[in-house]
């Protein structure tokens, strides 16, 4: 089972661990990424995400798709908020599931990097003092 | 022929514009695109050596050949997550 969503709302976590759960899956790993009150010792007020909705889409499911097929996951749901996001608040959701640990946290972790080095998503941090866009390869 | 050349985050600032479409000769290069951009934009060249490329929302090189109604997207490393 795979669902991939781009969302401004925020996440409903509850309602995304009850998707497509399985009794015959052993594991779920869920990786929440949370928008930080500080950054390289400046006051973050909110991140403003931009996108390339299309694109995102796309890079994505091959994302997804490589994960399922690499760590045998049964279920995968990746949901990647854009627009402002707040301290605090999630900005992205992986929910991953296996019978077993190990393919699990492997392939939660395989989704998030890849998401940072492929999926067209940028960050415009917004300070008590101004405001930059940033760069994961910075 | 008309392609639509689209820019993304501290690009489309330095630029001043998210969105465009051109008229351009047949069998164009990616890269000729980006050489018109960085020779009316100082700014937008230094950016060059990081600039990441996509045709019709695929990863392509620089050199790619242009066809008629193709989506080129110019945009800085991601950052999500």
């Amino acid at each position: 089972m795979k669902d991939i969503f781009i969302q401004k709302e925020a996440v409903n976590i509850t309602e995304l661990l009850a998707k497509g759960a399985s009794d015959s899956d052993g594991s779920d790993v869920v990786f929440i990424g949370r928008v930080r009150n500080n950054s390289r010792d400046k006051n973050v007020t909110l991140i403003d995400y931009e996108i390339y909705p299309e694109m995102a889409l796309k890079e994505l499911n091959k994302i997804a798709d490589e994960a399922i097929e690499k760590y045998r996951l049964n279920r995968c749901i990746i949901v990647h908020r854009y627009g402002k996001v707040y301290p605090g608040e999630t900005s992205i959701v992986i929910i991953v599931s296996t019978p077993h640990r190990a393919e699990t946290y492997a392939g939660s972790r395989y989704i998030i990097d890849e998401i940072k080095k492929r999926v067209p998503v940028w960050k415009k941090e917004h300070y008590t003092d101004g405001s930059e866009w940033l760069s994961n390869r910075s | 022929m008309r392609v639509k050349v689209k820019l993304f985050a501290s690009f489309k600032d330095i630029c001043g514009f998210a969105e465009k479409e051109l008229i351009v000769s047949e069998a164009i290069k990616v890269s000729e695109i980006v050489d018109m951009l960085i020779k009316s934009n100082r700014e937008f060249a230094e950016k060059k050596d990081t600039l990441l490329v996509a045709v019709n929302e695929e990863y392509c090189s620089l050199n790619k050949i242009l066809q008629e109604g193709d989506t080129i997207a110019l945009f800085p490393p991601v950052s999500g997550g």
